[in-house]
């Protein structure tokens, strides 16, 4: 294993994009309390609808998926499903939805807490899964659900009939929204929205792809923590500022020929999958010690959002990593790996997500050998901690550290 | 026929399939495969092809976890397994809907695992009920159309449509009625009663409802044996011989189904009108509820469960829960609360394709005797 070369941790700088980006995903929370605590309706809303709405609307919505990944990271996962299970939830099911269905029962969770659900928002552009998820909520907690259905595309384009479709369903529900909470859509208002949701997207792809630099100017674990602004206010004027803040500091590391991985940079890698939230020391450290950057990962890049107009947006929604075929799928990888110089990719067998783990092992031969890189799959859990084996991860990366190696 | 001899022709077909399609493909009829859990069958069939169901099968897996993570339910898995075997050759296409996670990832699977066999794809919306889930259903169905003619060189053509529809629906009508009548008949065992719903996949519509029609008939005129205790069963599957046979052992008998692959079938028919057959067969999918993989945000199957054991005098509701099944595993909670709120005694009992010891599930069944 090679020796850690620990670099010195800078104080952390209160206008440094890190700490804009914590202070907005922090206060994604607050101000939902806060309306909540005015007597606005509150919504709870899947990561991938399309945010653009309630932003429009202006209302204000929670990100279920969110809570449970904070939630697990700060090692309450095992604790709130082991609620859901005692009440019949099978542990086979998606452990954010045990989670949140735990969450929606006991109305408590220290570790993350957030307001209470008047309506739901749900989009099954990452699964169905949610579908079932949200309709539990819905029966449980007596209310609205507003779904977007966004269907698996088995083509490699978005076919017209798909576009006509997701964009009767946007109409819909806009309209549905309207009646409930009594907010009016404006036009000008959702031109402005898509600008600013554009621009933030802009500048997150723009600092992801700053991985292209040799080293990079920053450890891939960094994404994983600043995508929450991304999931949670990609449309805020604010989160916009500070993704371009974050480009500017990486391409000053760049310049400056500094990183936020703190170590020197021996192995660069993709990473495939959602994070282990519940043992994201561990996975990080694993890679850390070993000289091994995850310079890049589909998940981070999977919630910048770049569209011109409504057609395009709903084309957008309908391209998420898990709504797209596996060609279209692996030429995006490919393209990431290509573009930032990946030697191996490192797959996350996520016991939670059946959709992105299903046909992983064919997509992953497909990437290794169109990359000319090897592939090394170990199995975890985006937030039940009793999925993953912190030995059979070490001996995976060992593995992959080992033949990339061997290939220098 | 019979009696006894109908339900041994359906016992032979249920377990023959293979003999099935050969005979079918001796005739010069082309096979396209239909997995679960909800296909276009009608437009197969007006194609003059034979569509047969493909519900995995009872084996251990080896080459599909080349493609599959093991949290993949086994149904699924047993279908790549089977194409990889060979045991589909000669089939035309499969097609795989979109109706669930699995199934989204079998058919990206099936493309490199089974390529001798053409993927077709049939997305189906889960925004149903408004006038673009219906405009959006017919899309899919004109995209598997498209998609069949490539694979096969026949060609579709809508009144031919019209008059399977009227095959399907005669089908859908006998299939209710059947199920009614074996209620009727505690003699017929558990496992003769899913013979006669298996064979249904692998048989022309027409030969299977004259068969289940002439069974209706026949037992109209036998008597009724002696009574067992009686459950509804709810779930994807109950086919394993070995689950059925527990059942027949402790006497029980199932007189009313939730099963994906039997009564969640036949529910509901593509209506009389329409603006052409095809937006008749889309409307049959609009109206379809009920079921674990179609969007159901008031969960009307689950009331519907409690409602079906009511009007079937069922003591019990055993709910066999395909393992790795997230539509299913989903509900669950949910069905539990309500059948014990309205005081019908329920059971759960986990299967999965590759289960080779059934003493856990005998043990629960028996307790649940007990308890009835």
């Amino acid at each position: 294993m090679a020796e850690a070369v620990k670099k010195k941790r800078p104080p952390i700088d209160p206008n440094s994009a890190k700490a804009r980006l914590g202070k907005i995903a922090a206060e994604a929370y607050s101000s939902a309390q806060e309306a909540k605590e005015r007597g606005e309706m509150v919504g709870w809303c899947s990561s991938n609808f399309p945010v653009e709405i309630p932003e429009t609307l202006g209302l204000a919505v929670v990100y279920p998926e969110n809570q449970a990944a904070g939630i697990a990271a700060r090692g309450a996962g095992e604790r709130m499903c082991n609620v859901s299970e005692a009440d019949g939830y099978s542990n086979d099911i998606c452990a954010y939805a045990r989670i949140s269905l735990a969450y929606a029962k006991i109305k408590s969770a220290p570790e993350q807490d957030m307001p209470q659900p008047d309506f739901l928002l749900c989009c099954n552009n990452i699964c169905n899964c949610m579908i079932k998820w949200y309709e539990n909520l819905a029966k449980e907690l007596d209310i609205p659900m507003i779904l977007i259905d966004i269907p698996f595309n088995p083509d490699y384009e978005v076919s017209d009939a798909e576009l006509a479709y997701v964009r009767d369903q946007f109409r819909a529900a806009i309209a549905q929204l309207e009646e409930l909470t009594g907010k009016k859509w404006s036009e000008e208002k959702y031109k402005e929205v898509m600008e600013i949701s554009g621009r933030t997207s802009r500048a997150w792809l723009k600092a992801t792809a700053c991985a292209k630099y040799t080293p990079s100017p920053f450890n891939g674990f960094d994404l994983l923590n600043h995508m929450a602004v991304m999931v949670t206010a990609r449309g805020k004027l604010e989160a916009a500022e500070a993704m371009e803040k974050l480009y500017e500091e990486y391409e000053e590391n760049h310049e400056k020929g500094e990183s936020t991985f703190r170590t020197e940079e021996k192995y660069r890698v993709m990473f495939e999958g959602i994070a282990c939230w519940p043992w994201l020391r561990v996975t990080a450290t694993g890679l850390k010690s070993r000289g091994i950057n995850m310079v890049t990962t589909i998940y981070a890049d999977a919630f910048g959002f770049i569209y011109e107009d409504f057609d395009d947006m709903c084309r957008a929604y309908c391209k998420v990593p898990n709504a797209i075929n596996l060609e279209y799928a692996r030429d995006k990888r490919v393209k990431l790996a290509k573009d930032n110089k990946v030697e191996g990719l490192l797959v996350h067998t996520n016991r939670s997500c059946k959709l992105w783990s299903g046909f992983m092992p064919e997509m992953s031969r497909q990437i290794g050998e169109a990359c000319d890189i090897p592939v090394v799959s170990f199995d975890g859990d985006q937030a039940d901690p009793r999925n993953f084996s912190e030995a059979q991860y070490d001996t995976r990366v060992q593995g992959l550290m080992e033949i990339m190696e061997t290939r220098k | 026929m019979n009696v006894k001899e109908l339900l041994e022709r359906f016992h032979k077909t249920a377990t023959t399939p293979r003999e099935q399609m050969d005979s079918y493909l001796a005739e010069g009829r082309k096979i396209v495969l239909t997995a679960p859990v909800y296909t276009p069958e009608e437009i197969i069939h007006s194609m003059g092809m034979v569509p047969m169901g493909v519900w995995g099968g009872d084996i251990q897996l080896a080459e599909s976890k080349k493609y599959f993570p093991a949290f993949i339910c086994s149904i699924v898995q047993s279908i790549v397994e089977l194409g990889i075997a060979g045991t589909y050759k000669g089939a035309s296409a499969i097609v795989i809907p979109s109706l669930c996670d699995s199934l989204k990832v079998a058919g990206q699977n099936w493309k490199y695992a089974v390529p001798s066999i053409p993927f077709i794809p049939m997305t189906y919306p889960q925004n149903r009920k408004p006038g673009f889930g219906h405009t959006f259903t017919k899309e899919g169905y004109l995209r598997v159309i498209k998609d069949l003619e490539e694979a096969t060189g026949e060609r579709f053509d809508d009144e031919k449509l019209a008059a399977s529809i009227e095959v399907y629906n005669a089908h859908n009508a006998a299939m209710r009625a059947l199920v009614i009548a074996l209620a009727a008949h505690p003699e017929i065992t558990n496992a003769q009663r899913s013979d006669i719903f298996k064979s249904a996949q692998f048989m022309r519509k027409e030969e299977h409802t004259a068969l289940v029609n002439e069974l209706i008939e026949a037992l109209a005129a036998q008597q009724p044996g002696e009574a067992k205790t009686r459950v509804m069963t709810t779930g994807i599957l109950a086919d394993a011989p070995e689950l059925l046979a527990i059942l027949d052992e402790n006497k029980i008998q199932i007189v009313c189904d939730d099963i994906a692959a039997e009564s969640r079938q036949y529910r509901t028919d593509a209506p009389a009108e329409g603006a052409s057959a095809l937006d008749r067969l889309a409307a049959k999918f609009c109206e379809m509820d009920n079921c674990s993989v179609l969007y159901d945000v008031e969960k009307k199957r689950v009331a519907k469960i409690v409602e079906d054991a009511k009007t079937a005098d069922a003591k019990g509701v055993v709910v066999l829960l395909t393992k790795f099944c997230d539509p299913e595993e989903f509900d669950y909670p949910l069905i539990k609360k309500a059948c014990d709120e309205a005081g019908i005694p329920n059971v759960l009992i986990e299967i999965d394709r590759q289960m080779i010891n059934y003493e856990q599930a005998r043990t629960a069944i028996e307790t649940f005797m007990e308890l009835l």
